[in-house]
């Protein structure tokens, strides 16, 4: 049987809204779907796919990639090879989908946003989202995927009967690598999720000596600062100001984005911003896509000229 | 403890318009700057922190063109003890066939290896499937996104995962093992340009990627390259400083988020 093979991303018992990407995809693909969960309860519209493959394994154990893969060959005896396997583009979904391909000698295209029915072709980024590159598989075998959150949900829907369901025992745990525990982040005092007006920094701002001068003009607006991974990595602002999908996802009122050109993982955290203004010095710079006022300036000058008419 | 590690030179694209040539079968680099792939920069001051501690090597390996001795030369001037190229003619786009290559090269050399480690992804292709598909080649386990290194053991290692939100998962891998390493693991120690004078004198070896098979084992073509789709797009504000910043000024104030 034809079929496309969706290993669903749960995370501490939430079924997560990314996976309506891995669902839609499907659809433009025009596959059959068997949607892989570990065992419990979830909340999400389960007419969407046509049939669940309830795992007997808890989720730290199903979204390990070593047993992941022997998960998928157990099915694959059973039902046959799938013509795709999707994942989640997300920390556990494309470190699974890499070593299921090298295990079973498939090909693997990850970070996906588009596909041309037409063509066969599969896009993917490049470069923080400057370029796209187009690929198609060599040969028949079923094809790995990862999907970018929020390219394909459009297309999940419903199917007119309800999914039939089947259970997989018996799954054979690796002892080479094991979850032990997780691990929350630490609290502290500033929660910028809260805040209406954000002042986020990126790597543009060069240089850890300039962070303060943007931190005395946050001050003199009001606004809560942040930024982006790489200022993030380089410890001159904390994590809990990281603004991302590792870090935080952000609403405010205004989000004010200095020297970020707006790779696709910070996007996802702030893309439903009220209003977003991006500064930076590169005319393509991606973020411009997303904001809606913008303006190509070296983020050092607007920050004095701001400072300038505020104080005068 | 001896680490195998990987490093790969990449065009510096940052703030650099990227121009598609030869009907999109191409870019043009030409006018490029080139530097190290930054989640290799973390990856290989982990493996030099790690040896430090508790003895063993760092070699680092780059496959690419000629020029990417400059990232081994690099590497040996952050404390790496060997550099090894693996030379190709052209790039490969498929993580596949350059996990193949790798393990082609690392059983035909017999390279010793306790660990490897891979930056999680690079710059360029952004595929963050080349350690996963290796340890799977290798018959390794495998563990990626590694922001901490808890504990190094005999047979095994405590490290920690960044998932989404925060939120981190620590794990036991038993060694040996593919890790891939995670950007702000660690502060990449400071390279001077004497530094890398210096790392000249150690040699380094070179090898040819045809003798381990390079490109054999493709499993996805690139067909084109393309531009962003364009989406809406910014309302961009244009003209003097003053008077930009003063628009600045008012949108804030229409938002209610200034007074």
């Amino acid at each position: 049987m034809s079929y496309a093979l969706i290993v669903a991303e749960v995370r501490r018992g939430i079924f997560e809204e990314r996976n309506l990407d891995s669902i839609g995809i499907c659809a433009q693909l025009g596959k059959e779907t068997a949607m892989l969960l570990p065992e419990g309860q979830y909340s999400f519209n389960e007419k969407m796919v046509d049939s669940i493959v309830k795992v007997k394994a808890g989720e730290e154990v199903f979204l390990n990639p070593l047993n992941m893969a022997a998960i998928i060959g157990k099915i694959a005896e059973t039902r046959g090879k799938p013509d795709f396997i999707v994942f989640t583009h997300s920390s556990s979904g494309t470190e699974a989908a890499a070593y299921t391909a090298g295990i079973f000698g498939f090909p693997v295209i990850t970070d996906v946003s588009g596909y041309d029915k037409e063509r066969g072709v599969f896009r993917k980024s490049y470069y923080s989202d400057k370029l796209f590159g187009e690929f198609k598989t060599i040969g028949e075998s079923a094809a790995v995927l990862t999907v970018r959150s929020g390219s394909f949900k459009e297309f999940a829907a419903e199917k007119s009967a309800a999914p039939n369901e089947v259970s997989v025992e018996d799954v054979p745990v690796s002892d080479s690598r094991t979850f032990v525990e997780y691990v929350e982040e630490e609290k502290t005092d500033i929660d910028i999720t809260k805040a209406d007006f954000l002042l986020s920094v990126g790597r543009g701002v060069g240089n850890k000596d300039e962070i303060p001068a943007y931190e005395e003009l946050a001050g003199i607006m009001k606004a809560v600062i942040s930024g982006s991974r790489p200022v993030i990595d380089k410890m001159w602002l904390p994590k809990a100001r990281q603004v991302g999908t590792s870090g935080k996802t952000v609403k405010p009122k205004v989000y004010l984005a200095m020297g970020i050109s707006g790779a696709f993982q910070h996007i996802a955290g702030m893309k439903d911003a009220d209003c977003i203004i991006a500064i930076n010095k590169d005319a393509e710079a991606p973020i411009f896509q997303y904001a809606h006022f913008g303006v190509v300036a070296d983020m050092h000058k607007v920050r004095d000229a701001l400072k300038g008419i505020l104080k005068g | 403890m001896n680490i195998l590690v990987f490093t790969k030179r990449v065009p510096a694209t940052q703030e650099e318009e990227l121009r598609l040539i030869s009907d999109g079968k191409d870019v043009d680099f030409s006018k490029l700057p080139f530097k190290v792939n930054d989640w290799d920069n973390y990856a290989v001051e982990e493996a030099v922190k790690i040896v430090e501690k508790g003895g063993g090597a760092v070699t680092a390996v780059s496959i690419g063109s000629a020029e990417s001795d400059e990232v081994l030369r690099r590497a040996i001037a952050m404390g790496a003890k060997d550099g090894f190229l693996v030379e190709v003619d052209q790039a490969l786009h498929d993580p596949f066939a350059r996990s193949a290559l790798i393990r082609n090269f690392i059983q035909k050399e017999g390279t010793p290896f306790d660990v490897i480690f891979t930056g999680v992804q690079s710059e360029d292709d952004q595929f963050a499937s080349v350690g996963g598909i290796l340890a799977a080649l290798l018959k390794l386990p495998y563990v990626s996104m590694v922001i901490g290194i808890d504990s190094v053991e005999k047979d095994h290692m405590i490290v920690r995962r960044e998932l989404e939100g925060g939120l981190q998962e620590r794990v036991r891998v038993a060694t040996p093992c593919v890790v891939s390493i995670q950007s702000g693991i660690n502060e990449p120690r400071y390279v001077s340009i004497m530094g890398i004078r210096k790392a000249s004198k150690v040699e380094r070896k070179s090898f040819k990627g045809t003798d381990y098979d390079a490109g054999k084992d493709a499993h996805i073509e690139l067909v084109q390259w393309t531009y962003p789709p364009k989406k809406g797009g910014a309302q961009m504000l244009t003209g003097e400083l003053g008077d930009v910043c003063a628009k600045l000024m008012e949108i804030l104030k229409e938002k209610g988020v200034y007074q």
